[in-house]
Protein backbone atom coordinates (compact mmCIF):
# COMPACT_ATOMS: atom_id res chain seq x y z
CA UNK A 1 0.00 0.00 0.00
CA UNK A 2 0.99 3.59 -0.55
CA UNK A 3 1.68 5.62 2.60
CA UNK A 4 1.49 9.41 2.51
CA UNK A 5 4.22 10.92 4.69
CA UNK A 6 2.98 14.44 4.31
CA UNK A 7 2.97 15.26 8.02
CA UNK A 8 6.65 14.21 8.34
CA UNK A 9 7.63 16.52 5.51
CA UNK A 10 5.46 19.32 6.90
CA UNK A 11 7.17 18.97 10.28
CA UNK A 12 10.59 19.08 8.60
CA UNK A 13 9.66 22.26 6.73
CA UNK A 14 7.85 23.67 9.80
CA UNK A 15 4.72 24.44 7.81
CA UNK A 16 1.17 24.29 9.14
CA UNK A 17 -1.76 22.53 7.45
CA UNK A 18 -3.52 25.82 6.82
CA UNK A 19 -0.47 27.38 5.20
CA UNK A 20 0.24 24.33 3.02
CA UNK A 21 -3.42 24.12 1.94
CA UNK A 22 -3.36 27.79 0.99
CA UNK A 23 -0.09 27.42 -0.96
CA UNK A 24 -1.23 24.30 -2.80
CA UNK A 25 -4.71 25.64 -3.42
CA UNK A 26 -6.72 22.84 -1.80
CA UNK A 27 -9.04 22.88 1.18
CA UNK A 28 -7.83 21.89 4.65
CA UNK A 29 -10.42 19.10 4.58
CA UNK A 30 -8.83 17.62 1.44
CA UNK A 31 -5.34 18.01 2.92
CA UNK A 32 -6.59 16.14 5.97
CA UNK A 33 -7.93 13.31 3.73
CA UNK A 34 -4.47 13.09 2.17
CA UNK A 35 -2.65 13.12 5.53
CA UNK A 36 -4.97 10.50 7.06
CA UNK A 37 -4.41 7.99 4.22
CA UNK A 38 -8.06 8.25 3.16
CA UNK A 39 -7.37 9.49 -0.40
CA UNK A 40 -8.02 7.10 -3.28
CA UNK A 41 -5.92 9.07 -5.78
CA UNK A 42 -3.70 12.14 -6.06
CA UNK A 43 -3.65 14.35 -9.15
CA UNK A 44 -0.20 15.03 -10.65
CA UNK A 45 -0.99 18.75 -10.49
CA UNK A 46 -1.68 18.51 -6.72
CA UNK A 47 1.48 16.45 -6.19
CA UNK A 48 3.42 19.01 -8.22
CA UNK A 49 2.08 21.88 -6.10
CA UNK A 50 2.80 20.03 -2.82
CA UNK A 51 6.38 19.25 -3.91
CA UNK A 52 6.81 22.90 -4.93
CA UNK A 53 5.44 24.17 -1.61
CA UNK A 54 7.54 21.76 0.48
CA UNK A 55 10.59 21.87 -1.79
CA UNK A 56 10.82 18.08 -1.98
CA UNK A 57 10.48 15.10 -4.32
CA UNK A 58 7.32 12.93 -4.69
CA UNK A 59 9.27 10.08 -3.09
CA UNK A 60 9.67 12.15 0.08
CA UNK A 61 5.88 12.26 0.44
CA UNK A 62 4.82 8.90 -0.98
CA UNK A 63 6.14 5.54 0.21
CA UNK A 64 5.30 1.97 -0.77
CA UNK A 65 4.81 -0.54 2.06
CA UNK A 66 3.80 -4.19 1.67
CA UNK A 67 0.32 -4.97 3.06
CA UNK B 1 -32.83 21.29 -12.50
CA UNK B 2 -36.29 22.90 -12.45
CA UNK B 3 -37.35 20.52 -15.22
CA UNK B 4 -36.25 17.49 -13.20
CA UNK B 5 -37.97 18.81 -10.07
CA UNK B 6 -41.20 19.08 -12.08
CA UNK B 7 -40.93 15.43 -13.13
CA UNK B 8 -40.18 14.36 -9.56
CA UNK B 9 -43.13 16.38 -8.22
CA UNK B 10 -45.56 14.83 -10.72
CA UNK B 11 -44.16 11.34 -10.11
CA UNK B 12 -44.68 11.85 -6.36
CA UNK B 13 -48.28 12.92 -7.00
CA UNK B 14 -48.79 9.82 -9.19
CA UNK B 15 -47.28 7.60 -6.46
CA UNK B 16 -49.61 9.12 -3.85
CA UNK B 17 -52.54 8.47 -6.19
CA UNK B 18 -51.48 4.83 -6.56
CA UNK B 19 -51.24 4.55 -2.75
CA UNK B 20 -54.79 5.94 -2.60
CA UNK B 21 -55.97 3.40 -5.19
CA UNK B 22 -54.32 0.58 -3.18
CA UNK B 23 -56.06 1.77 0.01
CA UNK B 24 -59.42 1.82 -1.80
CA UNK B 25 -58.60 -1.62 -3.21
CA UNK B 26 -57.92 -2.89 0.32
CA UNK B 27 -61.22 -1.45 1.62
CA UNK B 28 -63.22 -3.13 -1.17
CA UNK B 29 -60.85 -6.14 -1.33
CA UNK B 30 -63.49 -8.77 -0.66
CA UNK B 31 -65.88 -7.29 -3.26
CA UNK B 32 -63.06 -7.03 -5.84
CA UNK B 33 -61.85 -10.60 -5.28
CA UNK B 34 -65.44 -11.89 -5.46
CA UNK B 35 -65.90 -10.00 -8.76
CA UNK B 36 -62.61 -11.38 -10.15
CA UNK B 37 -63.44 -14.90 -8.99
CA UNK B 38 -67.04 -14.96 -10.23
CA UNK B 39 -66.89 -12.85 -13.41
CA UNK B 40 -63.29 -13.20 -14.69
CA UNK B 41 -62.17 -16.55 -13.32
CA UNK B 42 -65.57 -18.26 -13.24
CA UNK B 43 -64.82 -19.71 -9.79
CA UNK B 44 -67.65 -20.25 -7.32
CA UNK B 45 -66.03 -22.38 -4.56
CA UNK B 46 -65.64 -20.42 -1.32
CA UNK B 47 -62.14 -21.91 -0.67
CA UNK B 48 -60.85 -20.67 -4.01
CA UNK B 49 -62.42 -17.23 -3.53
CA UNK B 50 -60.82 -17.04 -0.06
CA UNK B 51 -57.48 -18.09 -1.53
CA UNK B 52 -57.80 -15.37 -4.16
CA UNK B 53 -58.59 -12.85 -1.42
CA UNK B 54 -55.43 -13.89 0.48
CA UNK B 55 -53.38 -13.50 -2.73
CA UNK B 56 -54.99 -10.08 -3.29
CA UNK B 57 -54.20 -8.81 0.22
CA UNK B 58 -50.64 -10.20 0.17
CA UNK B 59 -50.20 -8.50 -3.20
CA UNK B 60 -51.35 -5.18 -1.79
CA UNK B 61 -48.84 -5.52 1.10
CA UNK B 62 -46.11 -5.80 -1.57
CA UNK B 63 -47.64 -2.86 -3.41
CA UNK B 64 -47.48 -0.71 -0.23
CA UNK B 65 -43.79 -1.61 0.24
CA UNK B 66 -43.05 -0.71 -3.39
CA UNK B 67 -45.05 2.54 -3.34
CA UNK B 68 -43.76 3.85 0.01
CA UNK B 69 -40.17 2.96 -0.96
CA UNK B 70 -40.69 4.78 -4.27
CA UNK B 71 -42.08 7.79 -2.40
CA UNK B 72 -39.03 7.84 -0.10
CA UNK B 73 -36.76 7.49 -3.15
CA UNK B 74 -38.43 10.43 -4.88
CA UNK B 75 -38.26 12.51 -1.69
CA UNK B 76 -34.52 11.83 -1.49
CA UNK B 77 -34.12 12.85 -5.13
CA UNK B 78 -36.06 16.07 -4.62
CA UNK B 79 -33.60 16.86 -1.78
CA UNK B 80 -30.71 16.35 -4.27
CA UNK B 81 -29.70 13.12 -2.51
CA UNK B 82 -29.38 11.18 -5.78
CA UNK B 83 -26.19 9.13 -5.64
CA UNK B 84 -26.69 7.88 -2.10
CA UNK B 85 -26.38 4.36 -0.67
CA UNK B 86 -29.83 4.78 0.93
CA UNK B 87 -31.37 5.05 -2.54
CA UNK B 88 -29.80 1.80 -3.75
CA UNK B 89 -31.03 0.14 -0.54
CA UNK B 90 -34.56 1.37 -1.36
CA UNK B 91 -34.21 0.02 -4.90
CA UNK B 92 -33.19 -3.32 -3.39
CA UNK B 93 -36.33 -3.27 -1.21
CA UNK B 94 -38.49 -2.45 -4.26
CA UNK B 95 -36.91 -5.33 -6.21
CA UNK B 96 -37.47 -7.76 -3.33
CA UNK B 97 -41.10 -6.61 -2.93
CA UNK B 98 -41.74 -7.01 -6.67
CA UNK B 99 -40.30 -10.53 -6.58
CA UNK B 100 -42.51 -11.20 -3.53
CA UNK B 101 -45.58 -10.00 -5.46
CA UNK B 102 -44.56 -12.27 -8.36
CA UNK B 103 -44.30 -15.29 -6.03
CA UNK B 104 -47.71 -14.54 -4.50
CA UNK B 105 -49.20 -14.12 -7.99
CA UNK B 106 -47.80 -17.53 -9.04
CA UNK B 107 -49.95 -19.08 -6.29
CA UNK B 108 -52.97 -17.03 -7.42
CA UNK B 109 -52.41 -18.20 -11.00
CA UNK B 110 -53.61 -21.69 -10.09
CA UNK B 111 -57.05 -20.18 -9.41
CA UNK B 112 -57.11 -17.45 -12.04
CA UNK B 113 -54.69 -17.41 -15.03
CA UNK B 114 -54.67 -13.59 -15.04
CA UNK B 115 -52.42 -13.67 -11.96
CA UNK B 116 -49.61 -15.14 -14.06
CA UNK B 117 -49.72 -12.07 -16.30
CA UNK B 118 -49.14 -10.01 -13.14
CA UNK B 119 -46.23 -12.32 -12.28
CA UNK B 120 -44.55 -11.61 -15.62
CA UNK B 121 -45.14 -7.84 -15.33
CA UNK B 122 -43.87 -7.86 -11.73
CA UNK B 123 -40.73 -9.83 -12.60
CA UNK B 124 -40.03 -7.55 -15.57
CA UNK B 125 -40.35 -4.48 -13.33
CA UNK B 126 -38.05 -6.13 -10.76
CA UNK B 127 -35.50 -6.70 -13.53
CA UNK B 128 -35.65 -3.04 -14.59
CA UNK B 129 -35.33 -1.74 -11.00
CA UNK B 130 -32.46 -4.17 -10.31
CA UNK B 131 -30.63 -2.94 -13.44
CA UNK B 132 -31.07 0.69 -12.34
CA UNK B 133 -29.79 -0.30 -8.87
CA UNK B 134 -26.62 -1.80 -10.40
CA UNK B 135 -26.04 1.38 -12.43
CA UNK B 136 -26.56 3.53 -9.30
CA UNK B 137 -24.17 1.32 -7.30
CA UNK B 138 -21.46 1.80 -9.95
CA UNK B 139 -22.12 5.55 -10.11
CA UNK B 140 -21.90 5.87 -6.31
CA UNK B 141 -18.59 3.98 -6.26
CA UNK B 142 -17.24 6.26 -8.99
CA UNK B 143 -18.49 9.35 -7.12
CA UNK B 144 -16.82 8.19 -3.90
CA UNK B 145 -13.53 7.69 -5.76
CA UNK B 146 -13.86 11.13 -7.35
CA UNK B 147 -14.59 12.69 -3.95
CA UNK B 148 -11.43 11.09 -2.54
CA UNK B 149 -9.21 12.22 -5.41
CA UNK B 150 -7.15 15.16 -4.20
Amino acid sequence: MIIVNLDVMMAKRKISSGELAARVGITQANLSILKNQKAKAVRFSTLNDICKALDCQPGDILEYKED
Amino acid sequence: MGYNNGIIRWTKIATLMFIGITVVGDIFGIVITKYIALIWAGVTEIEKISMLAVVFYLGTVGAYVVLFSLLKLLTNMSKDKVFDRQNTKLMGIITAALIGIAVVCVAGGFIWFGCWELTIVSLFMALVVMSVKVVFDKAITMKEEMDLTI
